[in-house]
């Protein structure tokens, strides 16, 4: 009898057993973590003295502090433009790779190889390609040089691919614009009129072009010029180039899953009512989507206001105001170096960031 | 219509579709590879410039002296001539370096014997300057220089000159054979032995870093300088393996400690009734989601003040820069409890029924019903965690300052912006960006599944 006691009681204490590194972990590192710093932004803190309580001067001063604001200001315009960005490219990339063709497996694995490579190698790597003399640049320069010959390829392969496809639905074949075939037909042909021009010199590239040598780190510039207190600073626009890189083939898998989840039958149906292919895509595929959509928003959202290892590995390449974001702004006031540390000031910030989260999460 | 024109246009439709699913496809095929392109160029492209001598040349080109087949052959040669094997040279007691130089000169102008030297170079830049090492110019007698051949062809004369580097010691056996090659300004370089590494001076010098050096060290020169000039001044240790290995332990450590912890914590939250649960179900996602930027104020006061005292009951210290702090408060992440709750509720219940009803304990089923079930799981799980914690960068930046030879490999590639980057001296740089990736990458090749199915749970890094 006392026995089978015993192991009754073992029995209620398992799951406790079982969760008692986990719940030693998450609320040591977690838990007491969050309340403490939640305490710590009502109070002056360095560290090394005992905390004092300043009731919510912290929060206060943090609306006062020009640093904190661009900080802000950063975070938002890097979350909302990477999140949109991304979403898109993933969704394009998404379709893409919905496609039944060989070796699908093989791009898929390509596409997430920046993914899965740390941030500290991306972003040097990028920092790398972002020189005065770098890749970027030169390729800019190629672009220049070469603006007459790329412009005469498209137009030309506009005007091919309309006289095709006029000419198909003249004979009555709902032939879409962006019909693959005459895509292929039309670029080919103007590949080769561009080719026989060049050979003919009646256009080639530019020898005057200047080499653009923009500077993309070390540099108070914001981009584009004309949009006044909403630009980007430069560093910031390549900073979100490469995050937009890194992050849109995972994003690209959410949008796979979701797309893999939409019933074929709808298509067939669709194929059956004799519906084109955009309008699949607009009242099938896009409906079918909403919730990866949603996720990917939020999750692009959750991770971008968070960033800070790109602002951190850039470091003094870049001017520390044009790239600080709540994250970086949080890590350099509880450690500025050799100055003292702004406990206070970094954990009223760092409510702020979870805030924000929150926010957006519910 | 007649049945003959139905029949036609029937035809002309299987056509017409059999047509739209060859092109759909080629137009596929085009933009996977762009995207390919996209996604893999740069770090392929970053990958063949790290072989470079100088990867911020102008115009950036894809390939380099590096990877020509004849110099290949030119450094297997002359690292058998300096007394090593053909992959890894060396400037030995005996060895005689047979060597040509060929210039060209417009006609008119007389060529002049160019002066060779053996220079001494110190290696590197930032903490390898101080390395003090042997000079190969100490034993190295360069003979007279001597023309070997003159030809003129359209009003240019090109010679070709010979000399040999003869090592004249007795015992010392030098790593590298450095060498310099001066023309006057009119004389230019057409080709040699092995080409330059570097031309300076506006074409006058010729320069090697070392002739002797066998074929890996000539076409890895950047990652050999990687592991030669990251020293520790105060232990003389090699900075760059000691990131390596801590990397690799610390990730390994973590992995153990993730799958134990959160295997059992997954297991708990997904199938037994307690009190809390739904409490403690919360907390894990609002752990996911919050960035360790608001927590890491306090985290590091704990590994600080030794756990609550902890430590120091048991005649320990600051946890701060040690490997224990960094694995008791990494132990396990919000979102590897996740993963394991999320495939735990996905096995069927009959199992553990049975068990049940046959009299087994709440942890007899969880570890041998339950657990044996869950190694696909575990595996994506184990890769997950090795993957994130090889990149982890925010934490270790926090809590493993000090000295250098605590750094994980993230952090000692950050210490190369200082070492190299402000010297724009890319090319260490990039070879140690490969070489942290590549593990990486490996493991993504080999086990790309596992990533793929990790990734809908896991959430995404920044």
């Amino acid at each position: 009898m006392r026995a089978h006691g015993v192991s009754r009681a073992w029995e209620k204490a398992a799951p406790y057993i079982l969760l008692a590194p986990f719940i030693f972990h998450i609320t040591a590192f977690f838990g007491y973590a969050f309340v403490r710093t939640f305490y710590f932004s009502f109070t002056e803190y360095n560290l090394f003295a005992s905390p004092r309580w300043v009731g919510l001067t912290n929060y206060v001063d943090l609306f006062r502090n020009v640093q904190f604001g661009r900080a802000l200001k950063n975070s938002l315009q890097f979350a909302i433009i990477v999140t949109l960005a991304q979403t898109f490219l993933a969704l394009i990339l998404a379709v893409v790779m919905n496609s039944k063709v060989r070796g699908i497996r093989f791009f898929r694995a390509a596409y997430y190889m920046p993914s899965v490579t740390s941030s500290v190698v991306i972003t040097l790597i990028f920092m790398w390609l972002f020189q005065r003399g770098g890749v970027i640049n030169y390729l800019t320069t190629k672009f220049m040089e070469y603006r007459a010959p790329i412009g005469v390829f498209f137009l030309c392969l506009a005007a091919i691919q309309v006289l095709l496809v006029w000419r198909d639905r003249a004979g009555g074949w709902p032939a879409s614009w962006f019909e693959p075939a005459f895509l292929l037909i039309s670029s080919v042909f103007s590949f080769v009129l561009v080719l026989a021009l060049q050979a003919a010199r009646i256009i080639g590239p530019n020898p005057n072009v200047e080499v653009v040598r923009t500077v993309w780190l070390n540099t108070r510039q914001t981009v584009p010029a004309w949009a006044g207190a909403l630009a980007v600073p430069r560093p910031l626009a390549a900073i979100m180039i490469l995050n937009t890189w890194t992050t849109a083939p995972t994003m690209m898998l959410l949008f796979l899953a979701g797309l893999q989840d939409i019933p074929r039958e709808l298509y067939e149906a669709a194929a059956v009512d004799g519906a084109a292919p955009a309008a699949a895509f607009r009242h099938i595929t896009l409906p079918g989507l909403r919730n990866a959509t949603f996720l990917v928003l939020s999750m692009g959202l959750i991770s971008t206001l968070q960033m800070f290892d790109q602002v951190a590995i850039v470091g003094e390449q870049a001017p520390r105001e044009s790239v600080i974001t709540l994250a970086y702004f949080i890590y350099s006031n509880a450690f500025p170096g050799s100055a003292v540390p702004r406990i206070g000031a970094a954990s009223a910030a760092a409510i702020v960031l979870a805030v924000f989260t929150m926010v957006l999460v519910s | 219509m007649t049945e003959q024109d139905r029949r036609a246009g029937a035809e002309n439709r299987k056509k017409l579709a059999a047509r739209r699913r060859w092109a759909k496809a080629a137009a596929v095929y085009v933009l996977l590879l762009g995207f390919s392109l996209l996604f893999v160029g740069p770090m392929a492209f970053a990958m063949l410039s790290s072989l470079k001598d100088n990867p911020v040349e102008w115009p950036p080109g894809l390939g380099s002296p590096q990877l020509s087949l004849a110099n290949w052959v030119a450094a297997a040669r002359l690292g058998l001539a300096g007394g090593g094997t053909a992959f890894f040279g060396q400037f030995a007691p005996g060895a005689i370096v047979p060597f040509s130089i060929t210039y060209e000169v417009d006609e008119g102008s007389e060529p002049e014997t160019p002066i060779v030297r053996v220079p001494r170079r110190v290696p590197g830049a930032g903490p390898a300057a101080i390395i003090a090492e042997p000079f190969a110019a100490d034993d190295a007698v360069v003979s007279e220089v001597r023309e070997a051949r003159r030809t003129t062809t359209d009003g240019v004369v090109r010679v070709t000159y010979e000399f040999d580097i003869t090592h004249m010691g007795s015992d010392m056996v030098y790593g590298k054979l450095p060498l310099d090659i001066e023309v006057p300004m009119y004389q230019r370089f057409v080709r040699a032995t092995l080409e330059p590494n570097r031309i300076e001076r506006l074409g006058r010098v010729q320069s090697w870093n070392n002739v002797t050096s066998g074929v890996i060290p000539y076409v890895f020169y950047n990652y050999h300088r990687v592991f030669r000039e990251n020293y520790s001044r105060a232990t003389g240790k090699n900075l760059f393996l000691a990131w390596i290995r801590n990397s690799f332990m610390l990730a390994g450590i973590k992995v153990v400690t993730t799958l134990v912890v959160a295997s059992m914590a997954g297991y708990a939250l997904a199938r037994l009734k307690f009190a809390g649960r739904k409490a403690l179900f919360n907390l894990v996602l609002l752990s996911m989601m919050i960035p360790g930027q608001v927590t890491f104020v306090s985290n590091y006061l704990v590994l600080r003040d030794g756990i609550f005292g902890l430590t120091k009951l048991l005649g320990g210290g600051s946890l701060i820069n040690t490997w224990t702090g960094y694995v008791v408060s990494t132990m396990v992440g919000g979102s590897a409890v996740f993963i394991m709750k999320q495939f735990f509720e996905g096995l069927p219940t009959e199992l553990e029924e049975s068990a049940r009803i046959d009299g087994a304990s709440v942890l007899a089923t969880y570890s041998r019903i339950m657990l044996p079930l869950a190694g696909p799981a575990l595996g994506a799980l184990a890769i997950l965690t090795f993957q994130g914690t090889w990149n982890e960068f925010f934490w270790p930046l926090v809590i493993l300052t000090s000295p250098p030879d605590k750094y994980t490999l993230t952090l000692g590639l950050l210490s190369f912006r200082t070492t190299y980057a402000v010297a724009f001296d890319w090319g260490p740089m990039l070879a140690g960006t490969v070489m942290s990736a590549l593990p990486i990458v490996v493991m993504f090749v080999v086990f790309q599944r596992y990533f793929v199915e990790g990734i809908s749970f896991s959430g995404i890094k920044g």
